[in-house]
């Protein structure tokens, strides 16, 4: 252990004779700029990027419910575990897990406001199931051989681990008019 | 007074059509119908899903517009032929920055879907294989 400290030291007192202060806070704080733009980055951003129809309104009218129910507007067509009874939100991964980057889209009415609105059904992936809140509601839902509108699917195959945790449902926009295939 | 009743329903039913709402935009047809899988910004999964943002190659040929509208994603959408043909117009200017010329048309799209892809992997190589003469 003696060692250890000794090398450790030698190694921070020939660091400290190399670099000045100011360099070292100069590189620090590059360091630190650079990391906090990372983000900024077009890296696994999924759902949550490029958004292309108009928002939904700010205030979504009326009360937003339960996101821990399975019978939340949101979760028309959730055939899985609600990620909002996972660590996470009805829209947002809990910690430690990917968002699948491929999903299926479809639209739920929200009863507060009468309003369909587009839904991003994304799945959580890279821990064991959550199994709480395992929600199977399939409005919208189609067979197998109609895979894009089909809620069986894991679709963690397009992430990194194609283990599954919970599915999320983020609301893309407001539609225009209710998914055709109702 | 029956050729009454027959009036009033023509022209009730002309008022609901006057009064059907308009087709969505189709970005909204893109979002709802292709942004699961090619993503948003159609930018795909490498490896997984093609990416929408360089179509140039099938739009120069007659191949490669025909593999286009015939890919199943495409022509089994549950779009009708308008919206379609719309949505083609649409993820080629604003996902792949080429405008298709001429413009892909409900026609061009009716006749398209009519005949299906044995092969999609087969035809995909022979449209872009052409492209590339």
């Amino acid at each position: 252990m003696a060692d250890l400290d000794a090398q450790v030291e030698q190694a921070i007192r020939g660091l400290a004779r190399r670099i000045g202060r100011r360099t070292f806070l100069a590189r620090l704080g590059t360091l630190l700029a650079g990391g906090a733009s990372l983000p900024l980055l077009p890296v696994a951003r999924s759902a949550a990027e490029g958004a292309r129809v108009p928002p939904p309104d700010e205030d979504i009218s009326g009360p937003e419910g339960d996101p821990t129910r399975c019978e939340y507007w949101r979760h028309c067509a959730i055939d899985g575990f609600a990620c909002a009874c996972c660590g996470g939100t009805a829209s947002t991964c809990p910690p430690g897990t990917e968002m699948a980057p491929v999903t299926w889209v479809g639209t739920c009415r929200n009863p507060a406001d009468g309003k369909d609105y587009i839904i991003s059904y994304n799945d959580c992936c890279g821990k064991g199931f959550c199994a709480r809140c395992g929600c199977n509601r399939n409005e919208g839902d189609r067979p197998d051989y109609h895979w894009v509108r089909n809620n069986d699917i894991n679709w963690c195959a397009s992430a990194a681990s194609q283990v599954y945790h919970c599915s999320v449902a983020v609301v893309l926009g407001q539609a225009t008019e209710r998914q055709p295939e109702r | 007074m029956r050729r009454w009743a027959w009036a009033a329903a023509g022209g009730g039913l002309a008022l609901l059509a006057a009064a059907a709402p308009a087709a969505p935009p189709p970005v909204e047809d893109y979002v709802l119908h292709c942004s699961g899988c090619h993503r948003q910004d159609g930018a795909g999964v490498p490896g997984v899903v093609p990416a929408l943002t360089r179509l140039r190659p099938f739009l120069e040929t007659p191949a490669g517009r025909s593999y286009l509208v015939r890919v199943p994603g495409v022509a089994q959408a549950a779009l009708d032929d308008d919206r379609l043909a719309a949505l083609l117009n649409w993820v080629s200017s604003e996902i792949s920055g080429v405008e298709p010329a001429p413009p892909f048309s409900a026609g061009e799209v009716r006749a398209l879907r009519e005949r299906p892809l044995r092969d999609p992997r087969a035809q995909r190589s022979t449209a872009l294989g052409r492209s590339a003469q």
